[in-house]
């Protein structure tokens, strides 16, 4: 078959077709230097930095290799299959909801059908318990993330604001922000003007200018749904495809089913399943990063004799403090015409009510986004979540093009009883099924009601009438919190183990505490950061 | 059931050459014609099509076909459901055990099946599911109410808000690949958009 895509995939599974055939494995029986389970936010940064660094990398990723061309479509029931649709089980009082909102599958994982919304986190969300008295500290400062923030950044060209007046960065960021902006972003920065609140445009992961043989993005709105024109990044194909040309491996379709020990108590690679035979890929290091659901399911299912509560688990805390951002859905209706599927879904935002403020009641605090939707998504969100259907939903969606949106980021504090843990139902692997369990705090409670009424206020000062509200959630954090006490945390700063040194674990699920900002430019700077210290570390001999 | 729309000269359908051809084919494909239910029996259909169109409110034939194409397909399929409670059947049972149950709990209250019940009847049995009310039978043990009426409601309500037909009568653009907008700007248009009827051409 010839090879048409404008991306060149030269890996063993990948020349234009792919092949399922598991002979053509570059290493084979061979150990590698590095084995990367799950190839998304993080895995892609990762095998990119590590082969760049020279060494022999190997990904492992349960879903497919996409080609945007022709896999993507501009449709959002075709776009679930982007998603993680393997059933999890999910209780508490307000049990999370799982799949296209928060998960990705294949070579990419969530970034493929991410908003793209690219915050750095502010230098007082790594010291919450020393500002606030809640929750914990991280180890690493904001200043230890700086130059990789800057570098990713960098690297991928994020179009953003010359200066923004919220953070420890205020910019400029690498490409001018994309123009013009949307009528919904347009009447949130009128509304913030009008209340005194301070607005700015989003800095996003999208080209405003062509960057490395992609287009400037097109203003058709389908990024949740898969960038077709590459407009938007993903580590699909930013990262991935650089990574191979380093030399990298990437094995698709193939899930990683347990991490394997020697007698010392180390890792030695992974068993993975593909195509219903059973593999292995020895490696003298191994990095779990596939999301902060099925890292510490895996971690938990690779228990042993020596291992009983499972790897890197001496803490007891792998699985907890699981962490969401709130993500109410706030709407107002407008006499004019707003269209919210035009444009990318979020092109202005406030931080104003980012920090902690002892008037209101509660600690931390939140981002608002004026934020797009389509005609499925949000169908169904005012079904399911908000109760509308029949006549009364049929008549709001008649007016959806009327209606304006703002939704929130809102810092969720985490709490042990939030988590992952194993349950007893089985996949088609036969590995158990994840069961989380969530619910909200007070303190979560009191800041999503704050940050709604909030959001109503910059609404109707520009003349909507407030509509409704949507409970939501996004991004996944935490479950495999990194800290300095190998009794409080799981790994250290740079991502490794405390109790096994050749394992690191690498995605959202090392977050310590969730902030008020979409967490994925922090997930590659940990990434790049942890790269850059195992890179060094493997030149000096094996991990001790 | 009539229903207004803002813009009742557009048709999205008629931009489909300017769409690419994966995204063309899948929205065509809702058009039908569909092949016979793989997974559904007879009497399953027949009680989905009427719960379809309460739900949707909506009574057109053509969008429901495509409705319930869908719901077959997807509880035909292995490929998982995102999430469901640790104490809820997963969807195939809960749908179909479902079903039965609301004809059962039809029957109990009105004395009649779902099918032959009043359309006034159907609803009331529907918004009682939708609270957790609907009159009580022992199948509710391990047939939640409120997730029943969630699964169908996502499901159906998918599926309807995918069709074109909806598309063209609520205004929405559509896909817009290759050709993306120009004109996103408040108050602003490109010229294919729909358009209200003696709006300015902006
Ligand atoms: C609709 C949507 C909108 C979002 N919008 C934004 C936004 O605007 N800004 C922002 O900052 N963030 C956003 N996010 C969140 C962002 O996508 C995630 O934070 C990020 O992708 C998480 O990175 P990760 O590396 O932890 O996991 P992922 O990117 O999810 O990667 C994990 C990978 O591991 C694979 N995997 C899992 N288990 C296994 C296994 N056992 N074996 C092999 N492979 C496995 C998965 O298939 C997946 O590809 C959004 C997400 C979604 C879905
Ligand atoms: S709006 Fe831009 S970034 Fe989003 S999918 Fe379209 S072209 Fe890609």
């Amino acid at each position: 078959m010839e090879n048409k895509d404008p991306l060149q995939h030269n890996c063993d599974h990948y020349d234009g077709h792919r092949y399922s055939d598991m002979k053509c494995r570059k290493y084979g029986d061979q150990e590698v230097d590095v084995c990367i389970v799950g190839v998304g936010a993080a895995g892609g940064v990762l095998a990119y930095e590590l082969s760049k660094a020279g060494l022999q990398v190997v990904g492992i990723e349960a879903g497919p290799f996409w080609n945007p061309q022709t896999d993507f479509a501009s449709d959002e029931l075709h776009s679930y299959s982007l998603a993680w649709q393997d059933t999890r089980l999910s209780d508490g009082n307000d049990a999370l909801k799982f799949g296209h909102n928060n998960s990705g599958r294949g070579v990419g994982g969530g970034t493929v059908h991410f908003t793209a919304v690219f915050y750095r986190f502010h230098e007082n969300d790594f010291r919450v318990k020393t500002i606030d008295g809640v929750a914990e500290d991280w180890p690493i400062s904001y200043y230890d993330l700086e130059p990789y923030y800057q570098k990713i950044e960098n690297d991928i060209k994020v179009s953003g604001p010359k200066s923004l007046p919220w953070g420890t960065f205020q910019g400029p960021y690498p490409y001018p922000v994309r123009e013009p902006l949307s009528a919904n972003s347009q009447i949130f920065q009128e509304g913030c003007e009008i209340r005194g609140i301070r607005s700015s445009v989003t800095p996003l992961a999208i080209l405003s200018a062509p960057f490395d043989g992609r287009p400037p993005c097109t203003n058709r709105g389908f990024c949740n749904e898969g960038c077709i024109p590459n407009a938007k990044f993903s580590t699909l194909i930013q990262h991935v495809p650089k990574a191979i040309q380093q030399g990298a491996e990437i094995l698709t379709d193939s899930m990683v089913t347990s991490i394997l020990t020697d007698k010392k108590g180390k890792v030695t690679g992974v068993e993975f399943v593909h195509d219903g035979q059973i593999y292995r890929q020895l490696a003298r290091v191994v990095i779990v990063s596939a999301f902060a659901i099925e890292t510490p399911r895996l971690l938990l299912n690779s228990a042993t004799a020596q291992y009983p509560f499972g790897l890197a688990n001496r803490s007891g805390l792998v699985g907890k403090n699981l962490m969401v951002h709130s993500g109410h859905d706030v709407f107002a209706k407008f006499d004019e015409e707003i269209r919210l599927y035009k444009g990318t879904p979020v092109m202005a935002f406030t931080q104003d009510f980012y920090a902690s403020d002892p008037s209101r009641g509660f600690v931390r605090g939140y981002s608002l986004n004026a934020h797009g939707n389509r005609p499925v998504a949000l169908a169904k969100n005012l079904a399911v979540d908000g109760g509308y259907w029949g006549k009364g939903l049929r008549e709001v969606m008649l007016d959806f093009n009327f209606y304006g949106q703002v939704s929130l980021v809102g810092e969720v504090l985490p709490r042990e009883e939030n988590a992952v843990s194993l349950s007893n139902e089985k996949d088609e692997y036969g590995l158990p099924r994840p069961l989380i369990h969530f619910s909200y705090s007070e303190n979560d409670n009191r800041l999503i009601k704050d940050a709604i009424q909030k959001a109503n206020e910059i609404l109707s000062a520009r003349g909507g009438k407030p509509a409704f509200v949507i409970p939501d959630t996004g991004h996944v954090m935490g479950t495999c919190r990194m800290g300095i006490d190998p009794e409080n945390s799981v790994v250290n700063g740079f991502c490794q183990s405390h109790d096994i040194p050749n394992l690191f674990i690498c995605d959202s699920s090392v977050f310590v505490t969730s902030s008020g900002s979409n967490p994925t430019e922090t997930i590659m700077a940990i990434a790049a950061r942890t790269a850059d210290y195992l890179a060094n570390k493997m030149r000096q001999g094996p991990l001790a | 059931m009539a229903h207004y729309s803002h813009y009742p000269n557009y048709d999205v359908l008629s931009l489909i050459n300017e769409w690419d051809d994966h995204t063309k084919e899948i929205v065509l494909k809702r058009l039908g014609p569909f092949p016979e239910p793989q997974l559904l029996e007879e009497k399953e259909v027949k009680m989905l099509r009427l719960i379809a169109k309460h739900l949707c409110y909506d009574n057109r034939d053509d969008i429901i076909d495509w409705i319930l194409y869908y719901v077959d397909q997807r509880l035909k399929s292995n490929i998982g459901e995102n999430q469901r409670k640790s104490t809820t059947p997963e969807e195939k049972v809960l749908i179909r055990e479902g079903v039965k149950a609301i004809d059962k709990a039809t029957q109990t209250k009105y004395g009649k099946t779902f099918i032959s019940a009043e359309i006034s009847e159907q609803f009331e049995i529907l918004a009682a599911l939708q609270l957790g009310s609907a009159p009580l039978i022992p199948e509710w043990a391990t047939i939640p109410q409120q997730d029943l009426f969630d699964k169908l409601l996502d499901m159906m309500i998918g599926a309807y808000y995918s069709h074109p037909t909806v598309w063209s009568e609520i205004g929405y653009g559509g896909p817009a690949y290759p050709r993306g907008y120009y004109r996103i700007e408040l108050g602003w248009t490109d010229p294919w958009e729909p358009r209200r009827p003696g709006a300015a051409k902006k």
